[in-house]
């Protein structure tokens, strides 16, 4: 049985994994970059009281693996709280809280980064605020900002993976279940590895893309 | 016009500028010159208000603003009075012909400022359309040059523009000063480059040299200040340059 017998027999479970991957990664990507890029600008412009907290959070997730992040909600913190919650939930919000995080810090370090003297030379050449921020700040960060955004988003999909941990029925979880009940794990899991290479690869492509387009040398030598 | 007068400006411990009092007339340079360090880019920054002084006045067009009492001018005095910065901070997203027009666009002037005519005289046209990353130093700071000009400035404060420029372009650049000076627009021009700067100031009257060391005027004059020094400190660092420019 090839590959792609595997995957037309059990296409129905495969899907429904999918799907499931898919649903997950989009909850935490729409709310990470969301929050996320809202938490950096904050973080840029108050530094002293946002910037701060965020930073200290930001490090603190930073030395806990997210696997044992999830676990810590799936089962102590729902003990502690005498509530069940769906697992899906719970991957969710994890792995939204984690990348909120990662994505402030990518968004705050640009920010803080960015040279104000482009800012000056546009002010010294009679530009309003408004035009200073939408067509030269605005742009270099963004430029800046998208690379490793893209690459972080593609880390967070990767780590959907944990979720099947706290059994959350995405595509790992599925394949896991399809070899235990056929034993092909050759088949199975190169199909799970070409899925994760449909979805990854073009966005890491797209990252380096713009990274080589757009982040040339942004100092004047 | 453009004066500053007892300009006073303090970097935590470090007086950077001692009541400096300078002024950039229309149709005249000034020359500032000093060694590094002397508070040279500070003065032109609180000249350009980018740099709030700590005390003292600056006034430009008939509006003065003393400090520390005064706040921001009201009506912004840019792109009248602009400053060329010695990095050039050209927009590295936008090509060279994006640098020099955007303003032009967004200030609503029209492309007529002699845009094309500064295109031609620093001969731009081979890397107009090119990103400032992928032109020379050199490039770099004629387009930055032609970023402030094509504004019709007043006024226009030029930090170190000849620095990366080589002979031929240096004398471009003084003959398209002098002839913005015929034109009435003052200058104050930071450089190292002595002999550019005699080029320029021989022939106009009323130009000014200013001497700065440890942010506090040494010599202020007419080209005398350049060809026989009163001071010793000032005598010393001229014959310096023109030491090291001679070996070079």
């Amino acid at each position: 049985m090839g590959i792609f017998d595997i995957i037309w027999q059990y296409k129905q479970a495969f899907w429904q994994g999918i799907k499931v991957t898919i649903k997950l990664a989009s909850i935490v990507w729409s709310i990470g970059l969301v929050a996320g890029i809202i938490l950096g600008v904050l973080s840029d412009r108050y530094r002293r009281t946002v910037g701060y907290s965020v930073f200290f959070i930001s490090f603190l997730l930073s030395g806990i693996p997210i696997l044992v992040i999830l676990y810590w909600a799936h089962y102590p913190l729902q003990v502690l709280l005498n509530k069940v919650i769906d697992p899906f939930f719970t991957a969710c919000a994890v792995l939204a809280l984690v990348n909120t995080f990662a994505v402030t810090d990518l968004v705050r370090n640009i920010m803080a980064n960015f040279p104000e003297q482009y800012a000056v030379a546009a002010r010294v050449c009679g530009l309003k605020s408004r035009t200073i921020i939408w067509n030269i700040k605005m742009p270099i960060v963004l430029r800046q900002l998208i690379p490793g955004l893209l690459t972080s988003q593609v880390a967070i999909l990767q780590a959907t993976l944990f979720a099947s941990l706290i059994s959350v029925e995405e595509i790992f979880r599925v394949s896991q279940q399809i070899n235990a009940s056929v034993y092909k794990p050759v088949q199975i899991y190169t199909a799970l590895a070409l899925f994760f290479l449909l979805i990854c690869l073009p966005l890491n492509g797209l990252a380096l893309w713009l990274k080589a387009k757009f982040t040339r040398d942004l100092s004047e030598r | 016009m453009l004066t500053g007068q007892g300009i006073n400006k303090r970097f935590g411990k470090v007086e950077a500028l001692r009541g400096v009092n300078i002024s950039v007339r229309p149709g005249k340079i000034t020359l500032l010159v000093g060694p590094s360090g002397s508070g040279k880019t500070t003065l032109l920054k609180c000249l350009a208000f980018l740099e709030r002084p700590d005390s003292g006045t600056v006034s430009f067009n008939g509006n003065s603003f003393s400090y520390p009492e005064a706040g921001m001018p009201e009506e912004t005095p840019w792109p009248e009075l602009t400053v060329v910065f010695q990095q050039h901070f050209l927009w590295p997203h936008l090509t060279i012909r994006e640098n020099i027009l955007l303003p032009v666009i967004k200030r609503k002037q029209t492309k007529s400022n002699g845009f094309e005519e500064l295109v031609a005289l620093f001969e731009m046209e081979d890397f107009i359309d090119r990103y400032p990353n992928q032109v020379s130093l050199g490039q770099r700071q004629r387009a930055a040059l032609a970023r402030a000009l094509v504004l019709n400035p007043k006024v226009i404060l030029l930090d170190e523009i000849t620095s990366a420029l080589d002979v031929e372009q240096i004398g471009k650049i003084a003959k398209h000063l002098l002839e913005l000076r015929s034109r009435g627009i003052g200058m104050l021009l930071i450089t190292h480059l002595l002999g550019f700067a005699k080029g320029l100031l021989h022939k106009g009257e009323g130009d000014e040299i200013v001497f700065l060391e440890k942010g506090e005027v040494l010599e202020a004059g007419g080209i005398e200040v350049l060809k026989s020094p009163r001071h010793s400190r000032v005598r010393e660092f001229i014959s310096q340059i023109e030491f090291t420019f001679a070996s070079e």
